[in-house]
């Protein structure tokens, strides 16, 4: 092959690898809305159940609505989760960068989730820095769901009067995000495997909390497209992500 | 208490809704495809619209977009109520002047209750 039909190979090739990256993403949404539809009504009428809207029920029969209600919560997380992922990994390639006010963004993120901390009895203190922060050029709704991603586990895994503490700090040339929670922590030999697709710890599963396990695999995907670095500090105590960015 | 249409084509779906509407004394009014939808944006002293966006024959941004564009009723509250929740469907209904967004399965039915109390004024 000389190089004209090699370049055409290739090409074609980079067509055929396209199109199939954009049938697997139609059949994922696709799929999704579909599932979504049956989960939807099955969560409508256990809660219905549970509720008495339809008579009463058996103190067993509560116990089992209750899980099949969990279960079902279960799987429309794993729907959520597995649509973010497929969005980040088919955004990864052409991320909209700008240069974004990660103050703010954070900000706007912990509001997302006052309902929830209110519910469950948990305070986020924002230790704002009190130097000025650079904007930082990186795509913006890919940066939120990181944050998300480690607020929400942070919530999910502290209990009532427990706090939240989200910091940001200049390091050269790149900006550091902390979510520190006092929560169960991430047992010691499993915390290599905490970035792992579908990986779960053994003490979460335990805890009966809802993960698909998908999260933090999205989060650190995220990251590292944008030449980021993300690790965490973990005891029984309590659990420190960090985010590292670069400004540019 | 409240005139409300729901353009719903799950009809299993649309029934679960239109009752727990009713239980919070509101009005129902139903559509099960596009084009029952197109028609019944008009009917009288409606206060809200709850629009799923996957329909047969016109879509949800169809409808919204018809009634962002009819004088009379440009104003109503329109809440999305759909399945479908990718950044490019949310933007397009937004831009076409959704008020509010739900995906459906990740709410209860009395949580889109307390939502639509908090849309009609």
């Amino acid at each position: 092959m000389n190089t004209t039909e090699e370049f055409d190979a290739l090409k074609k090739e980079n067509e055929n690898l396209k199109n199939s990256i954009a049938v697997k993403s139609d059949l994922i949404s696709i799929s999704a809305h579909q599932l979504r539809t049956s989960l939807s009504a099955l969560k409508w009428i256990f809660r219905m159940f549970l509720d008495k809207e339809v008579g009463s029920i058996t103190s067993e029969q509560d116990g089992l609505l209750q899980k099949a209600y969990q279960s079902n919560e279960r799987m429309i997380t794993l729907v959520n989760d597995m649509l973010t992922l497929s969005h980040v990994e088919d955004s990864a390639l052409k991320f909209k960068m700008e240069e974004v006010d990660i103050l703010n963004l954070t900000e706007e993120t912990l509001f997302e989730f006052s309902g929830e901390t209110h519910k469950k009895n948990i305070e986020i203190i924002f230790i704002k820095p009190s130097e000025a922060i650079p904007l930082v050029t990186c795509d913006k709704e890919m940066v939120r769901v990181v944050l998300q991603n480690l607020i929400e586990n942070a919530i999910k895994y502290s209990v009532s009067g427990d706090k939240v503490f989200c910091s940001l700090h200049n390091k050269e040339n790149s900006l550091e995000i902390s979510i520190r929670d006092t929560g169960i922590g991430i047992p010691k030999e499993e915390q290599e495997s905490i970035f792992n697709k579908f990986f779960r710890a053994a003490n979460a599963k335990a805890k009966e909390e809802i993960g698909s396990g998908l999260g933090l695999y999205t989060v650190k995907n995220i990251v590292e497209h944008h030449k980021g670095k993300i690790w965490f500090e973990s005891s029984s105590e309590g659990t420190t992500f960090f985010v590292v960015l670069p400004i540019k | 208490m409240a005139k409300i249409l729901i353009i719903e084509d799950d009809t299993f779906l649309q029934g679960l809704e239109t009752a727990k509407l009713q239980k919070y004394g509101h009005t129902v009014v139903t559509a099960s495809s596009g084009e029952e939808g197109m028609e019944k944006i008009n009917e009288l002293g409606l206060e809200l619209v709850l629009l799923d966006l996957v329909l047969p024959k016109f879509d949800g941004f169809e409808i919204l977009k018809k009634i962002r564009e009819t004088e009379a009723i440009k104003a109503l509250p329109v809440l999305v109520f759909s399945n479908l929740s990718e950044d490019a469907d949310v933007k397009k209904a937004e831009s076409l002047g959704a008020t509010d967004f739900m995906v459906k399965s990740n709410f209860t039915l009395d949580e889109l209750a307390e939502k639509i109390k908090s849309l009609i004024k």
